[in-house]
């Protein structure tokens, strides 16, 4: 449980990262220009970036909890054939 | 067969009974079924069935008249049970059950799109593309599911026995070969050891004939044939053999008298074919479930018709919004999770050897409560094996186990050396040839289901009776008759210097002690007194109580002097000794239980599982294997076994104070229904001995009369009637008939009724987690559904479009749905009774108020916060969005002022809009991932039952990474209409998340801490 979060908490530093890095250009160019009548302005293209690299750690991620599923599963496959030890993992977790 | 025990059971099958009045309920044909077999050539005499059938019982039909019947009457063959075209099937899978309410939902939003094309110059197409969609979610769902269960219809076809059957039959005095199917009634028809009988025949003459009738009548021991009629009943006279039953051995001639249909076999097969069966509890389920959600969704829609009315909206509009708020109530994804979760459930049962023909049946077996299982094949190992021994005054165990894995007795006594040798000597059947390779018990016998049983008893203990029997050659044998009732052989002795002859016999143990003036104790001969004989009385009573076949056995040295070395041995005027035999001891046999089945039996018990013995076989057997299945528990009497222990006649007995109970066939037939329902209400422990297959059926029909689920277990064609009728009927894969698989909604591939268990186990873990995934895909229905709701009654910009409401319903919540059909069970599933039917419904009250009343409100409140966060931080602050809907949406006006004053174009705002659009669907992916984690457990803390499932884990990455994929990917503005969002706008929903959690965990802390407290009665769903 707290692998997980961890590893969400770290896959969400790079697009914060790079959003701040985003805001940054946004603030310097409103401070040159500080022209308020032009329309919304926002770094989208490191934003999509960022979202992107995020959205494939993320599913990559995904699939190689699945593939290692499989290789456990294969190498403890006697195990769930004692149904107390099977109730018993998720208590001692 | 005699030996050792008398053949004066009653007969249960009837010609006249089942005139119950509820069958007339059914059609005429069924009611013609229901009754039993109208065979009467039995009673004829031979020259009286040729008669009849003018034919003649040397020379057999003339080809002509052969011809001219096979037109009349068709071929011999069961007419296949009338198979449904592939494209009914296919269209059961698309409109049925669940597709019933996408379709609804389809057909309404093409409405919807009509009415605002008809009246609309610019119509918006969200309707018209969540009709596509439906309409596509159904026919794949659909195409699916109609795919894996041709998958396993598939196996199914493959059990079929495709090589043809070939027929003996004599025509013109000549003997021709032919295929079964052209034989007609009269033939002559001869049939040998090793054969099927081809058709109903009544035999004209017979060579030590004994067919098998198991398959039709659930007796495990061969019955002998001969032209005599012993009784009324054609099932039980002699002089009947039934189609599609097997010749075990001898030969025997007869005429035909009943072809394909008509036959016995033929009679079952149709009326099986011709019941009808309920609806499978799963189905029932889904169908409440679909009433509580068009309840739901008619109930929302027709309360904001109205509201919309009221708020002064055109009639049109407010039909617009009805048929909006119906629709977007349906679960659009939950059709392809339920079938999901039960495809993979089906798949987990057949790795370990079920094959569930239907999807459905995939959770039957968790609901059952009530199992009425055959034995023969089914309980038992249907091969007769050696159980008991009595030797040197004491009754010794054989080892009956499948794998001889079981306790040995000591084999070390000279007067076990004697039995084996008799055993082994006095016995005509032999292992078929080319069978070294294969384990003792694997092999094939040619022979006596008894003898058999005892050559293979010999043959472990003291290895190759062959060698043995070389070694003493026989010189002289009779064979067993009925009126000896004994068989004997004599043999040289094995020392070449010995010129004595040893006499062996064996046989019904009463005639054989006739036989015996002395008897072997410890290897040494001693005259038999009374002491001995009453030992043996003991015994002999003790193993018959058993429901076993008893033998006895004697031999004696033939003296020097009388039989020197020549002797010629006349057998048919028997001139040497058959008297003052030397004893040697009995051994009994019997069919006795799979190894797994009282483990199984056990199981089933603390699962609350009542199980119920249904069989042909006769009452003490039936009641000894039940006993030793644990069907009848120990110490448990039945009302005979308290008459006679406290010596009172039976009917002075309470029939309350008896839990275990064993009916005969023909009580059965005179019980009324009231009677009937009595014992099955009253008795926990049933065994139903000597029924008809259309017995069987009447006591499935009176346990779902009660209430129960019934499942049947069972291997014979006698059996599928019942197998049809059960809400789950479970055949044998590998022992089983065609018509009993045919008739089966599961099928245990490897015969092990142990399978049972699982099966029971998964169904009921299944049922658990449909009711997990339900109540986490309806959860964000209501995040789904208030954005139309406010956007109606507070007029402002729609905070959630229909794309992105399909992509959570379709896309995110997907593989999290079908993942917590993965999740294990949260406590010991196998130690709770079944659930009530009635009570414990797949979708309830308490579940729709949880999912919809508690954590769809948070869920849609997270939704809101963002989509208030973002028109805020873009100028419009909430005070000025109500109200704003009318010039929002208007195309031209392009400088309609936010909160502080900044003018908006049409372009600008709906690039607003979606963007909310977009927050709003990623923050209920957010709190979809606390839902998840919530609906992992039903009743325990997500800390106690771990997150071991890493398909969920998965999910949660996936479903994150799908979301975040559809925001940022560059072309989504165009195609999905959404767009990225701030990385601060992802957190908005994070806080209702957390308190999500934090909610239910509290909820699950209160109902663990007060058992059946309030909190458990209204929120345990």
């Amino acid at each position: 449980m707290d692998l997980v979060t961890l590893v969400v908490f770290g896959s969400w530093l790079a697009p914060a990262l790079g959003s701040a890095f985003g805001r940054e250009v946004f603030a310097s160019a409103e401070n040159a220009d500080k022209d308020y009548d032009s329309a919304f302005e926002y770094d989208y293209e490191s934003l999509r970036i960022g979202g992107l690299v995020f959205a494939v750690v993320l599913f990559v991620l995904g699939i190689v909890l699945i593939v290692t599923k499989k290789c456990s599963c294969s190498s403890d496959k006697p195990r769930p054939k004692d149904p107390d030890v099977e109730t018993a993992v998720p208590i001692a977790q | 067969m005699g030996y050792g025990r008398s053949d004066s059971y009653r007969v249960a099958t009837t010609q006249d009974k089942d005139k119950s009045p509820k069958k007339k309920k059914g059609g005429k044909d069924m009611d013609e079924l229901k009754k039993e077999v109208p065979i009467t050539e039995h009673k004829m005499s031979i020259e009286e069935v040729c008669r009849k059938f003018q034919t003649d019982c040397v020379q057999g039909l003339t080809n002509a008249k052969a011809a001219e019947y096979l037109i009349r009457d068709g071929p011999n063959a069961l007419t296949p049970p009338p198979t449904t075209p592939e494209w009914v099937k296919f269209c059961r899978q698309l409109f049925g059950g669940f597709s019933v309410l996408l379709w609804t939902g389809a057909i309404l939003c093409f409405l919807a799109y009509a009415i605002q094309a008809a009246t609309e110059d610019d119509p918006a197409g969200d309707n018209l593309y969540l009709g596509i969609v439906l309409t596509a979610v159904v026919v794949i769902t659909g195409c699916f599911s109609y795919f894996q269960e041709a998958k396993s219809s598939k196996i199914m076809e493959s059990f079929k026995n495709m090589v043809p059957q070939q027929a003996l039959v004599i025509r013109e005095g000549e003997k021709v070969q032919i295929n079964a199917e052209e034989v007609v009634g009269g033939d002559l028809v001869e049939v040998k050891g090793g054969d099927r009988i081809p058709a109903d025949i009544r035999v004209v003459s017979a060579h030590g004939c004994k067919v098998d009738n198991s398959s039709l009548t659930g007796e495990s021991e061969p019955q002998s044939r001969s032209p005599d009629n012993t009784h009324d009943n054609p099932l039980e006279t002699r002089n009947v053999a039934f189609f599609s039953t097997n010749c075990v051995e001898g030969t025997a001639r007869g005429i035909v008298i009943c072809t394909g249909d008509r036959t016995v076999m033929g009679r079952i097969a149709t009326l099986t074919s011709g019941l009808e069966t309920g609806k499978t509890p799963i189905a029932k389920e889904i169908e409440h479930f679909i009433h509580i959600i068009t309840g739901v969704a008619v109930f929302l829609g027709v309360t904001f018709f109205i509201l919309a009315i009221v708020l002064g909206y055109s009639w049109l509009e407010a039909v617009i919004f009805l048929i909006g708020i119906i629709v977007a109530n349906v679960p659009e994804g939950l059709l392809a999770t339920v079938t999901v979760c039960l495809t993979l459930t089906a798949k987990r049962m057949a790795k370990k050897n079920c094959l569930v023909k239907n999807l459905e049946a995939v959770e039957t077996l968790g609901s059952t409560s009530t199992i009425c299982s055959d034995k023969t094949g089914t309980l038992t190992q249907n091969r007769m094996t050696v159980a008991h021994m009595w030797f040197d005054n004491q009754i010794h165990e054989a080892d009956t186990t499948e794998d001889q894995s079981g306790a040995s007795f000591d084999k070390s006594s000279v007067t076990w050396l004697s039995l084996a040798r008799v055993a082994g000597l006095c016995n005509r059947a032999q292992f078929k040839a080319g069978q070294d390779a294969l384990p003792i018990l694997k092999r094939d016998v040619a022979g006596d289901a008894s003898e058999s049983a005892l050559l293979k008893c010999i043959e472990l203990c003291c290895g190759s009776v062959r060698a043995n029997r070389d070694r003493n050659k026989k010189v002289a044998e009779i064979p067993f008759n009925s009126t000896n009732k004994y068989q004997l052989s004599i043999h040289e002795t094995e020392d070449t210097n010995d010129n004595r002859y040893l006499l062996v016999m064996k046989g019904a143990p009463e005639r054989i002690l006739d036989c015996c003036s002395t008897i072997m104790v410890q290897g040494k001969e001693q005259p038999m007194d009374e002491e001995l004989k009453e030992s043996f009385q003991n015994a002999y009573m003790e193993l018959g109580g058993l429901g076993e076949r008893v033998l006895g056995f004697c031999h004696t040295m033939l003296a020097e002097d009388q039989y020197p070395k020549g002797f010629a041995f006349d057998t048919d005027d028997v001139n040497f000794q058959t008297d003052q035999l030397c004893f040697i001891g009995l051994m009994s046999m019997i069919d006795p239980p799979r190894a797994a089945v009282p483990d199984a039996v056990g199981k089933c018990r603390s699962a609350g599982i009542k199980v119920i013995m249904v069989t042909g076989d006769h009452p003490i057997t039936a009641k000894a294997i039940a006993k030793g299945v644990g069907i009848i528990s120990e110490g448990n009497e039945t009302v005979e076994d308290i008459a006679a222990r406290l010596n009172i006649p039976v009917s002075q007995v309470n029939p309350r104070d008896a839990k275990a109970c064993v009916i005969h066939g023909t009580d059965l037939k005179d019980l009324s229904q009231d009677q009937m329902d009595d014992i099955l209400r009253n008795h926990t422990e049933i065994v139903f001995a000597r029924t008809s297959p259309q017995q069987k059926l009447i006591i499935v029909e009176g346990c779902q009369r009660l209430g129960a689920i019934v499942a049947v277990t069972g291997d014979g064609v006698n059996d599928s009637p019942a197998l049809k009728k059960a809400d789950i009927g479970v055949a044998m894969g590998i022992s089983g008939s065609d018509v009993s698989k045919q008739a089966a909604d599961m099928i245990l591939l490897d015969d092990n009724f142990a399978s049972i268990v699982t099966g029971v186990e998964e169904g009921r873990l299944i049922f658990d987690n449909l009711k997990k995934s339900i109540a986490y895909t309806l959860t964000s229905n209501i995040p789904e559904i208030t954005p139309f709701l406010l956007f109606i009654c507070a007029n402002i910009p729609l905070p959630l479009g229909t794309i992105t409401i399909l992509c959570i319903d379709l896309g995110t919540d997907m593989v999290p749905a079908i993942s917590l059909a993965y999740e294990t069970a949260e406590s010991d599933i196998m130690k709770r009774q079944p659930r009530n039917p009635f009570r414990d419904k797949l979708v309830n009250e308490r579940l729709i108020s949880i999912a919809y009343g508690q954590i769809g409100m948070i869920q849609a409140v997270a939704g809101f916060f963002a989509y208030f966060v973002i028109l805020a931080e873009n100028g419009f602050l909430p005070s000025r969005l109500v109200g704003i809907r009318l010039n929002w949406d208007d195309r031209s006006v392009n400088d309609l002022e936010d909160s502080y004053g900044q003018q908006w174009t049409y372009e600008q705002r709906k690039i607003v809009e979606f963007t909310c659009h977009t927050a709003f669907f990623v923050s209920i992916v957010v709190v979809q991932w606390a839902d998840v984690i919530i609906c992992k457990t039903r009743r325990n803390s997500v800390f106690q039952q771990g997150m071991r499932n890493k398909i969920l884990i998965f999910g949660l990455f996936e479903e994150t990474a799908l979301a975040a994929f559809l925001s940022y990917c560059p072309g989504m503005d165009v195609a999905l209409r959404m767009y990225p969002l701030k990385p601060s706008w992802w957190f908005c929903a994070f806080p209702y998340s957390f308190l999500i959690f934090v909610y239910d965990e509290v909820r699950k802390l209160l109902l663990r801490r007060n058992p059946g407290g309030w909190v458990e009665r209204e929120t345990y769903y």
